[in-house]
């Protein structure tokens, strides 16, 4: 009976999943069934339940408390990186947006003093802005480093030309088509036919090339998760 | 007309920049023309639309704006924020100031050329005044926000139109105020994009002409600030807008790459009311047409598809004939590409780098027209970059192919290349004599011991070539009297006794190396010079000039030879002299003294002196029915020019052997693919 009872939970076992494979089933294989009386089998059956029911709500709880741990850790962090305390409640007591206000008429006293223009100051507050995280040391991914001494102010001017220029006569409205289809007419009703103007397109190889990658990572991916 | 093996090259990858504004300066019948990278030239009308003068461009030096001051006075200003005048005697820069307003998007002379305006990307319009040796900062007009686009003066120098985004403005130039402030949208419902004014126009009645990125060239009573006429040209941008000096004709380019004329026309005939009619349209470009110039005779466009297009006006010129041709003009008229006749390289020049080519080779023979099988295919041996923003002036492969020389605006290189079997090895020539820079042209002498370098001044520095990789300054050559201008085209014997020299006065000076000297001065013609080479066995100089006459001259005997008397006296053939590109190459066959070989860049020809001079009535072009002939009537069609028209557009051709030629072509639509995006053009039935 006792085997029975045994075999009955290795069963239940195995359609759970993966322990069974470690049990062996061969040992009761010669034995005849024992009988079994129906109360017996489903008390078991119910502390079998109970176990894994008990086992599911503790590993939440695990992964509930873990969760909680990262929280503060993260608000431990962000605490760390903020102003002192004081500092940050005056912060919190001033009227909303003025703060925002005196760091524009810094941003364009500095610009004055460059001898700059009004005109670029939307783009120039975006600049001092990001030197203001940059000094703060952590940068995080979307960030790049450059050089100051670069970033003169009339390479941003010329920049800001350049951009302009760029927009106005290549941007979207402006109806421009590739080489191909420009000359695709004229080659077709020329008396002598000829292929497309353009036969190789450089940017194909590179598409296809990071397709493949692209492709090849999924499918490696893939595969190892089939191993597990 | 001889057999050659011809290598046919078309892997020099040259790509034109586009042009960006024009300038034209009726006195001296100048067109000075910038192109976006920076390059300024100058094209002389008188000497058949001769490119004189290239000023090569700088990267930090960008043009967006030329314009002349006074007879001979060249100012250009760009997005690098700098007025400069340049120096057009010495090719270079001669003052350069700071407009103090961030990128320079539109500049202005005014009538007598005293004074220039310039509109910046902050909204502020100066104005300086015109003084010897540059300018000199004299006030700054109202500013309001919106850069500048297009600045226009008042043929009476009291009022500037400034074009900027959405607004057209009126100053006056006394108070520096705003006296009439348009909104160019405003009579427009529900207007989604900004409106750009490209160009804006001041005539002498009280109207104001823009064009627009709606395609719109407007007409505006600037007193009274409304709209006269309106006229929608295009479904793109009109980039740009001239006007005739009388005020009666405008042309109009557009970003399709159309041009437009309208006229000012009375509505009916006798009436004494006129109105502003389109009248012609002209498609003679693929890009954006971001330049145009109205001369008094012609309609002059220039486009991003680096094109120079000069369309005479039809109802302006006297006769109708080849003076009235349309002209075209892609490549420059000077050569880009050197050839190491021993060695079989070709050298080719970028604006920023150099690219040094090996030749194919092949080992079968054929037909005449066959297509010959490769048994080693040409072979890309060296890139050298030029560092640096300056672009390259010049350079040169020495005929063994060991030495390369190349020149920018401040500096001088000489580089010896060694090859050993495959492999090959680049150094630089330490310690090169601090010359007077920049070169203008460089020359190997034939046996490579030398180098010719032409410089400012009318000075041609000879410098001597030491093995393995060193140099020395030998002698600077000068002419006898002063001239401001610098060399541009040298010619050296291949006996290594004499050198011939071209400035921009176009006086020919001829040099004897023997004893470092002046030997003497070739009479004068008044045209360009567009090549000269010196011939080999006879020593005569062989000059093409720009109105494309030929001219042979003697060096010992200093005088034209007989040869040369008698193509004056019967004259050149009609077709010859209508041709309109010109000669930028002359060689010579060794194994045959009588032979001359020119190309310009539709056709190359050798000219045979031992034949008749074909007559008007002659066929110029008769190579093909000559192959038709049988062999008497052959003899008797002969004459001097055999012309071949098979290689096209030809950049360059040198006989590398008796039997052998090299032409290096470049299809003009291998260039159009690679130009900037053009507008989409719908056509009728696609």
């Amino acid at each position: 009976m006792g085997a029975m009872a045994r075999r009955r939970k290795a069963a239940a076992a195995g359609k759970r999943g993966p322990p069974a494979t470690l049990l062996s089933p061969a040992s009761s294989e010669d034995e005849a069934p024992e009988e079994v009386s129906f109360g017996v089998a489903r008390e078991a059956a119910e502390t079998e339940r109970k176990l894994v029911g008990e086992a599911a709500r503790r590993h939440r709880e695990l992964l509930k408390e873990k969760r909680r741990r990262r929280q503060e850790l993260f608000a431990e962090q962000k605490r760390q990186k903020l102003l002192p305390e004081a500092v940050l409640q005056e912060l919190a007591a001033a009227p909303p947006g003025r703060d925002d206000e005196q760091a524009a008429a810094m941003n364009t006293g500095e610009l004055c003093e460059g001898g700059a223009a009004k005109q670029s100051k939307g783009k120039a507050q975006r600049l001092v802005k990001k030197d203001v995280q940059r000094k703060g040391a952590r940068s995080k991914g979307n960030y790049m480093a450059v050089r100051l001494k670069d970033q003169t102010l009339e390479n941003l001017h010329q920049q800001l030309a350049r951009d302009f220029l760029s927009t106005h006569l290549y941007g979207p409205g402006t109806n421009r088509v590739g080489a191909n289809e420009f000359f695709s007419l004229e080659n077709k009703k020329n008396p002598v036919r000829k292929a497309a103007v353009q036969f190789v397109d450089k940017s194909w190889g590179q598409e296809k090339k990071l397709k493949a990658a692209r492709f090849k990572q999924r499918w490696l991916a893939t595969q190892i998760k089939k191993q597990v | 007309m001889g057999e050659f093996e011809v290598h046919r090259v078309r892997f020099f990858g040259l790509v034109p920049a586009g042009v960006r504004c024009l300038a034209w300066q009726p006195r001296s019948a100048r067109l000075a023309l910038a192109r976006t990278d920076g390059t300024v030239e100058i094209y002389n009308f008188a000497a058949n639309y001769f490119q004189e003068k290239v000023i090569p461009g700088h990267d930090a030096r960008s043009v967006e704006a030329l314009c002349w001051a006074g007879a001979d006075r060249l100012f250009g200003a760009g997005l690098g924020g700098a007025v400069t005048e340049y120096d057009l005697a010495r090719l270079g820069t001669s003052c350069s100031v700071d407009g103090g307003g961030g990128p320079i998007w539109s500049m202005a002379a005014n009538g007598s050329g005293t004074r220039l305006v310039i509109g910046c990307e902050d909204g502020s319009i100066k104005l300086f005044q015109v003084v010897p040796g540059g300018i000199q900062f004299e006030r700054n007009l109202d500013r309001r926000k919106g850069r500048i686009l297009c600045l226009s003066w008042h043929p009476s120098d009291s009022h500037i139109a400034a074009g900027s985004i959405d607004i057209l403005r009126v100053l006056d130039v006394c108070s520096g105020q705003t006296v009439q402030r348009i909104m160019v949208n405003y009579h427009v419902q529900k207007v989604q994009r900004e409106c750009v004014v490209w160009s804006v126009v001041f005539l002498a009645s009280s109207t104001i002409v823009t064009s627009d990125s709606f395609g719109r060239v407007q007409f505006w009573d600037w007193q009274q600030g409304t709209l006269v006429e309106s006229h929608t040209v295009s479904t793109s941008s009109a980039l740009s807008l001239a006007v005739s000096e009388k005020e009666d004709s405008i042309i109009v380019g557009t970003s399709t790459g159309a041009t437009y004329q309208l006229q000012l026309l009375p509505v009916r005939v006798g009436s004494l009311e006129k109105r502003w009619v389109r009248t012609k349209p002209f498609q003679h470009h693929t890009h954006d047409v971001r330049a145009v110039v109205h001369s008094g005779t012609a309609l002059i466009s220039g486009g991003l598809d680096a094109q120079l297009v000069i369309r005479s006006l039809m109802e302006k010129v006297q006769k109708k004939g080849y003076e009235a041709a349309l002209r075209k003009f892609t490549f420059p008229h000077r050569r880009l590409v050197s050839c190491a006749r021993k060695a079989r390289l070709l050298l080719f020049q970028f604006t920023q780098h150099l690219e040094l080519w090996r030749l194919g080779s092949t080992d079968k023979t054929g037909k005449d027209g066959e297509v010959l099988p490769l048994r080693s295919m040409p072979e890309h041996l060296v890139q050298l970059k030029s560092k640096g923003p300056e672009h390259i002036y010049c350079s040169c492969v020495s005929p063994c192919g060991s030495w390369i020389a190349y020149s920018t605006a401040s500096r001088f290189h000489l580089y010896r290349l060694q090859y050993e079997g495959d492999s090959i090895s680049i150094a630089k020539v330490p310690k090169v004599p601090k010359l007077l820079l920049p070169a203008y042209q460089l020359q190997f002498a034939a046996d490579s011991g030398s180098l010719f370098v032409a410089s400012a001044q009318g000075a041609v520095h000879i410098l001597q070539l030491l093995e393995p990789g060193g140099c020395k300054h030998l002698h600077t050559l000068r002419p006898p009297s002063e001239t401001p201008e610098a060399i541009y085209l040298l010619a050296v014997s291949a006996d290594g006794h004499w050198v011939a020299a071209v400035g921009g006065d176009w006086a020919i000076h001829v040099y004897s190396l023997k004893c470092f000297k002046h030997h003497c001065t070739v009479p004068t013609y008044s045209c360009a010079v567009t090549a000269l080479a010196i011939h080999p066995v006879t020593n005569n100089l062989v000059i093409a000039y720009a109105d494309q006459q030929l001219f042979e001259f003697s060096i010992p005997e200093q005088q034209y030879t007989a040869w040369s008397r008698m193509v004056q006296n019967c004259g050149l053939h009609r077709l010859w002299l209508e041709r309109d590109t010109h000669i930028t190459h002359i060689t010579f066959n060794p194994k045959n003294p009588s032979h001359i070989l020119l190309h310009d860049v539709y056709m190359f020809c050798v000219l045979d002196k031992s034949l008749p001079l074909p007559d008007n009535s002659a066929l110029l072009l008769n190579q093909s029915t000559l192959k038709q002939l049988p062999e008497t009537a052959r003899q008797r069609q002969l004459h001097a020019f055999k012309i071949c028209k098979k290689f096209q557009p030809l950049l360059f051709a040198d006989l590398l052997d008796e039997n052998c030629l090299v032409v290096v072509e470049r299809p003009v639509m291998d260039i159009k693919t690679q130009l900037p995006l053009p507008v989409q053009q719908k056509k009728f039935g696609t």
